[in-house]
């Protein structure tokens, strides 16, 4: 049994973590190209979401190195999410391919079948083992996303610029070859050294901006065209609503503290969306409300084309815009994305927070001058 | 009071129940006009772009009432069945007129979600009614005789009509027999808005053809049919899509099938696949797809529905003919 996933992010780190903690052999996807794309725009529905098409795309691609065992989560809807597993299964199998296709649905809905694919997962593995695996790979996660925070840090105030991308763009190459949860960890270990050594503006004040939206988008560089980076290297400090390690703490780890905050932040949204629709759309919302309550200057969304749940959202974000005083941005990605229209896009967005920013400071030269 | 129901998304499913419901609570319903290019526009310029044109035109019917009604009335149907969710542009429906239409008129949600326990139905309803300032005992007798009529409407439904010819009772029955049967598939707010899906069951009928549509499908059937898939389908009326449709091909009820979709339908996009892979893979039966939006010409939709109509003559014609290069010079 050779195992695959869909690659989402820094997720992989996390899930290479704990599948070779359990001693598993597995193939991690190649990281999301043109290629990936292209093969995943071909072969999916067409209507069907981006998130959809890349998996296909990753999957073909691990098949062709040879995996035979895809895993992946699932959900009990109502966003398109839940029903991915089944329908990439078909469409694989009208291909050929005769891989396996694990989905781990959240437990409610039948303890039974989701232990046995555990079990089928674990192989000889015991439950103390397997426990184990699970809290390296949450604490992996953890430290992943702390060395992306501090990246997001670093990357605006940088004196040197493009110092943070190359050290981001080795350390990628460097876990790629690492084997075992204590490597991996040690190698998280030395690329936020290397992060801390670089030289930032301490005086430099950055414009803050808040990505929200869905969180595939959110997560995957290649997905939002690399968004983080765009606006790091434009001198913004991002602000993330959703993170991996976020989710994994809401939804799996028993992380009591970190879910009372969530909770807190979700009552933030009441006036406008006061229930979960699926997908992210209430973390949208209430994390858009969150960040005008922090002082951000501006909100983007980001989201596939065709998000039943996130254009719930966008509908929503302009009254929430207006009402709590934070600029929005919606940005839709699919396979026909251009990338200077993209740039252009986020380019003209932040010049406008600029422009807001410095009128705010220049209030008081307003009263004095006859405009 | 006046309430105004838009003729839009779920009032193909639940008419009868809600117009009963309000006129024994004593008040008057009205129903904003058939969908026309107008209403189409006001929707469109009103919502939000990414929407599907279903939801686009509950847009504009909603804007149409707001001078006919004194309060407009939007389903929030999270779930209208045990374990089971619905679009979840049906869950943020009340947001999303909210916030698109400007100058709403007050508006009456009923929070509809059975997704824990089928008894929310009652409560659903009697909180809904005590916000229109009636008691419960009223609100009870109101919601019975509303059911009643609501199961007469579905049981009518299963005899073969079309949800419209019910609703304004023109029960025609125009079984054409030993017609060939065209089984259309698609959301009932595309298929039976007659501006929306170009008045595609007319246009069928015209030419001879018997039309059966997946309201005409007894649930009984459906949970057979999907009860096969590996996973549940958490969607009710996207299962209702693939199980009728499974039934239809299963049973080899109709000699072709059309899936009407709406641009950017998620549900449809999954459901419509599945179909699809696994007519071909098991029944092979004549099968299309049409995909409509605000933008859709009538000239080409004509166009589409011909050449699969001339499709499944020929493949009557000449179906059965094996070609001299071998078993198929394609690869099926």
């Amino acid at each position: 049994m050779v195992i695959t996933f869909p690659h989402m992010g820094p997720a992989y780190i996390s899930i290479k973590a704990l599948f070779e903690e359990l001693g598993l052999k597995i193939i991690v996807p190649p990281a999301v190209s043109k290629k990936t794309l292209e093969i995943g725009t071909k072969l999916s529905p067409e209507l069907a979401c981006l998130p959809l098409k890349i998996n296909m795309g990753n999957y073909i691609e691990s098949i062709e190195k040879g995996a035979d065992t895809i895993v992946i989560t699932g959900s009990c809807g109502p966003c398109r999410f839940g029903y991915y597993g089944i329908v990439q299964k078909e469409i694989l199998k009208d291909l050929g391919y005769d891989v396996d296709v694990i989905i781990l649905d959240p437990p409610k809905n039948g303890i039974k079948e989701f232990v046995a694919r555990i079990r089928k997962l674990a192989g000889n593995n015991s439950v103390n083992s397997i426990l184990s695996a699970v809290f390296k790979a949450f604490r992996v996660t953890e430290e992943v996303d702390e060395l992306i925070e501090l990246c997001l840090k670093t990357r605006c105030r940088e004196i040197n610029k493009g110092e943070t991308d190359r050290v981001m763009y080795k350390f990628e190459k460097a876990i790629r070859e690492t084997r075992g949860v204590s490597e991996i960890r040690r190698c998280i270990a030395e690329y936020k050294e290397r992060l801390r050594a670089i030289d930032i503006d301490k005086e430099y004040q950055p414009l803050k901006v808040g990505l929200v939206g869905e969180i595939y988008t959110l997560i995957e560089p290649f997905v939002n065209l690399n968004v983080e980076r765009k606006l790091g290297n434009m001198g913004v400090e991002v602000y993330r609503g959703l993170t991996l390690n976020g989710w994994v703490k809401y939804h799996l780890a028993p992380d009591i503290k970190f879910r009372l905050r969530e909770k807190r932040i979700l009552k933030k949204a009441d006036p406008y969306l006061g229930l979960c629709i699926g997908g992210h759309a209430w973390q949208t919302v209430a994390h858009t409300v969150n960040f005008a309550d922090m002082g951000l200057n501006g909100v983007i969304q980001i989201m596939p084309f065709g998000c039943m749940p996130e254009i719930v959202a966008e509908s929503i974000l302009p009254t929430i815009s207006e009402q709590e005083g934070i600029p929005a941005m919606t940005l839709i990605v699919d396979e026909m994305t251009g990338e200077a229209g993209y740039q252009t896009r986020l380019e003209a967005f932040i010049d406008l927070l600029r422009q807001e920013e410095e009128n705010k400071k220049n209030e008081y030269k307003k009263v004095l001058s006859w405009n | 009071m006046k309430i105004g129901i838009p003729r839009a998304l779920l009032y193909y499913n639940y008419f009868p129940m809600w117009q009963t419901f309000f006129e024994e609570l004593g008040h008057e319903v009205v129903t904003s006009s058939p969908t026309q290019k107008d209403i189409v526009n006001l929707g469109v310029s009103s919502c939000v772009d990414d929407a599907c044109f279903p939801v686009k035109l509950f847009h504009g019917h909603v804007i149409d009432l707001t001078d006919k009604a004194d309060v407009i009335f939007i389903p929030r149907l999270t779930s209208v069945s045990q374990g089971e969710f619905i679009c979840p542009k049906f869950i943020g429906l009340p947001e999303m007129v909210k916030n698109s239409v400007k100058g709403l008129t007050p508006v009456l949600i009923l929070d509809l979600n059975l997704h824990k326990s089928e008894h929310n139905l009652i409560k659903a309803y009697i909180a809904m009614a005590k916000q229109l300032g009636a008691d419960s005992r009223k609100a009870l007798r109101a919601f019975r005789r509303a059911s009643l009529r609501q199961k007469e409407y579905e049981f009518k439904l299963k005899s073969g009509y079309t949800p419209l010819e019910i609703i304004n009772s023109k029960q025609s029955n125009r079984i054409i027999k030993g017609g060939k049967v065209i089984g259309v598939i698609g959301h009932p707010y595309l298929i039976y808005d007659s501006h929306a899906s170009m008045n595609i069951i007319e246009k069928i009928r015209e030419r001879g053809y018997n039309v059966i549509v997946p309201e005409n499908i007894s649930d009984e059937q459906i949970e057979k049919q999907v009860s096969n898939l590996p996973k549940k389908l958490f969607w009710t009326y996207g299962k209702r899509l693939l199980g009728s449709s499974f039934f239809m091909l299963e049973n080899k009820k109709v000699d072709g099938m059309i899936f009407v979709s709406s641009f950017a339908c998620g549900i449809d996009s999954f459901i419509a696949e599945l179909v699809q892979r696994f007519n071909s893979r098991k029944w092979n039966i004549p099968y299309t797809m049409i995909t409509l939006d605000e933008h859709t010409g009538e000239a080409g939709f004509e166009t589409r529905l011909e050449a699969f109509l001339d499709m499944m003559k020929w493949r009557e014609k000449s179906g059965n003919y094996l070609s001299a290069h071998g078993a198929s010079l394609y690869l099926y």
